[in-house]
């Protein structure tokens, strides 16, 4: 109750501070305000989820999210973004905040604040924005609801040389919780997470690209307790990724046809308290082809063990048509099927229908 | 071998046509006015090419390449490149070209843009609060267009004014005539009356007075309903309507279907410098175009 009368008292304090500028002061002032948007997420399921899910039973209809965006330059050296996302149970979060120093000589940038983590390329976007209903099975099952991220610094070089663009990242944050992201978990307060990615990118032709990423994550993943030293010691686990994306769009005619193909798979290996380690891994792949101006359709496949269980498996598969009546709405039916761990199937169905309010902002490559 | 390569590399370098400036448009009109008042001084490069719709560009990371050795970055403006210029001029790691900084050209700046001041809203379509950004096909922002290129180029370059200083002048000499041309040979269908898919013309109608009296899309970026298309049908008839027009980047199909149920012609009129083969300058792009329309509605050739 407290985080939703928090949230309606900055709400209502940024509108009024918005309107008093209008009314009291020149227009141009307006123009230091930050650019806000709204990303609105509803959907309707049908199905049973297995009591065993990860994820909880969802109502027939929900307002899933709405995720509130402020943008702006703070001064001549840094840019600032804040995400927030509200559901409709009251619940406000932080999902990103930074800032943002792109000013930097030698290629290099800055982020401090809190932002998703540089793991892949499916971590990284909001999840009212992904294609998906849901989230692939490995995502969910490593890194939770929200994907892998915190509080915390990163550093980014872009590589120089003339053939491709290539970057390299480099972030420490916080550990997350194990309830949040099960792949690790801190055991203390200040337990620190380290992510690491080298992606390349080329054009293979004026049509067709290709994004190639490596990425390696580290991290507690809980402790141990030997019952003879009466002290405790820290678990580690260990992620490693590759993701290769290729996107066909012929410049010609690029708002009817296109087609996108990623995949991306993790390996982890995990510290068990018996002094013995855990592997496990798990990947996705998803295709999508736009066939008409408004339309597209895709695949899915999923695959992915457990973090904590190298032999127990779950896999699936997602198909969903989605049409765009503009660029700043879609409307998606989707279908999931799924094996779940304990052996029991699960099929879910999905309209899910988003909305987005505000200017038009730059589209994430 | 290997030092004769690498002192080749270091010599290439140093050669005058490193010293050039560096210079990356959105689109191939900019480019081609950029190459008219820069001349030998400047390498241009444009990152949307002139049959793709500048609206819907990818921001691909290649382009950050150009954008992060660049001296001069053009932009036509008017939110026409707001859903990938921005992202990549963040990400380019060039803070010379930002917005604000001196290696940042809007090239609307003075140009006279229609369109503005219209109902700012979505339920508008994908509309352009600032005004219509399709303003470089009107000749006269097209020389405002040099002269404000010409200027920036002085301030990076002082080395070199007098020469952006007289290429302009050529520049302007040549499209003078070459209005003059363009007026003479359009007196033939002034005033008449065309449908157009989208509104990329409110300049160029204008300036060769012609009267486009709707719109394939109903409104911008909004494709067009049975409704509106049985209307617009009507229109065409009832007003004798004989010519639509339309970028080549949009899908023929249901203009093609209009004319065909209405009896009028379509043109597939470039709107841009590098649509097609034949227009390699600013100059191409109207010869080509007005020769279209002037086929098309009957004028001399």
């Amino acid at each position: 109750m407290r985080r939703i009368f928090a949230a309606i008292i900055t709400i209502c304090s940024l509108t009024v501070v918005s309107i008093a500028q209008e009314s009291s002061t020149p227009k141009s002032k307006n123009k230091f305000n930050p650019e806000v948007s709204v990303i609105g997420w509803v959907q309707a399921e049908t199905g049973r989820r297995n009591p065993a899910s990860v994820t909880a039973e969802e109502p027939a209809f929900s307002f899933k999210e709405a995720e509130l965006s402020l943008q702006s330059n703070v001064d001549a050296y840094g840019r600032a973004e804040v995400f927030i996302g509200f559901d409709e149970e009251g619940n406000v979060e932080l999902e990103e905040g930074y800032l943002d120093w792109t000013s930097f000589p030698y290629g290099l940038a800055a982020k401090v604040g809190k932002f998703k983590s540089n793991f892949g390329k499916f971590n990284r976007t909001h999840v009212p924005e992904t294609d998906f209903a849901d989230r692939p099975l490995v995502a969910e099952q490593f890194f939770g609801d929200g994907g892998l991220g915190g509080a915390g610094v990163s550093l980014s070089w872009q590589i120089p040389n003339p053939w491709i663009f290539a970057e390299l990242t480099s972030e420490i944050t916080n550990t997350p919780e194990a309830a949040e992201v099960p792949a690790f978990g801190k055991a203390y307060k200040r337990d620190l997470l380290y992510v690491n990615r080298l992606s390349g990118y080329q054009d293979l032709s004026e049509s067709l690209n290709v994004t190639l990423g490596a990425s390696h994550a580290y991290g507690s993943a809980g402790q141990e307790f030997p019952g003879v030293s009466f002290s405790s010691r820290t678990l580690h686990s260990q992620l490693g990724g590759i993701d290769l994306t290729l996107r066909w769009k012929n410049p010609r005619k690029a708002i009817y046809r296109s087609a996108f193909w990623q995949t991306e798979a993790l390996w982890s290996k995990r510290e068990a308290a018996d002094a013995s380690h855990i592997g496990s891994w798990g990947m996705f792949s998803h295709f999508q082809y736009q066939f008409a101006r408004r339309w597209k359709a895709g695949v899915r496949y999923d695959y992915t063990q457990l973090p904590t269980n190298g032999i127990m498996h779950e896999a699936g598969g997602l198909a969903y048509l989605t049409f765009t009546p503009s660029e700043f709405s879609l409307i998606s039916l989707q279908g999931r099927r799924v094996r779940r761990f304990d052996g029991n199937k699960e099929t879910l169905g999905w309209l899910k229908i988003t909305f987005n309010i505000g200017p038009h902002g730059s589209h994430p490559f | 071998m290997k030092t004769l390569f690498l002192g080749s590399v270091l010599l290439a370098l140093n050669s005058p046509v490193f010293a050039a400036l560096r210079i990356v448009t959105t689109t191939e009109d900019l480019a081609a006015l950029a190459r008219e008042v820069g001349g030998k001084h400047v390498k241009v490069e444009s990152i949307a090419k002139g049959y793709q719709d500048p609206h819907f560009v990818d921001a691909k990371p290649s382009y950050l390449l150009k954008l992060k050795r660049a001296d001069l970055f053009i932009q036509v403006g008017l939110e026409l490149e707001s859903s990938w210029a921005p992202n990549l001029l963040r990400s380019a790691r060039n803070k010379g070209i930002r917005p604000g900084a001196r290696g940042f050209l809007d090239a609307s700046t003075g140009c006279d843009v229609l369109d503005k001041n219209i109902t700012a809203d979505r339920s508008q379509g994908d509309v352009h609060p600032e005004g219509n950004p399709h303003y470089w096909l009107d000749p006269a922002n097209g020389r405002i267009i040099a002269e404000n290129i010409a200027g920036r180029l002085s301030e990076l370059d002082p080395d070199h004014a007098g020469d952006y200083r007289s290429n302009l002048a050529v520049f302007e000499t040549r499209l003078k005539k070459k209005a003059a041309e363009w007026g003479e040979l359009t007196q033939a269908f002034k005033g008449s009356k065309v449908v157009t898919n989208h509104n990329s013309w409110p300049n160029f109608a204008k300036t060769f007075h012609l009267n486009v009296i709707d719109f394939v899309e109903p409104k911008p970026g909004i494709p067009a309903s049975p409704s509106h298309i049985k209307n617009l049908i009507n229109r065409i008839r009832r007003e004798k309507i004989t010519l639509i027009f339309m970028e080549p980047y949009f899908d023929e199909k249901l203009p093609k279907k209009i004319a065909s149920d209405t009896g009028a012609k379509l043109l597939i009129l470039p709107p841009s410098v590098g649509a097609v083969k034949d227009i390699k300058t600013y100059f191409d792009l109207f010869d080509h175009n007005l020769n279209l329309l002037s086929g098309a509605l009957g004028g001399k050739r």
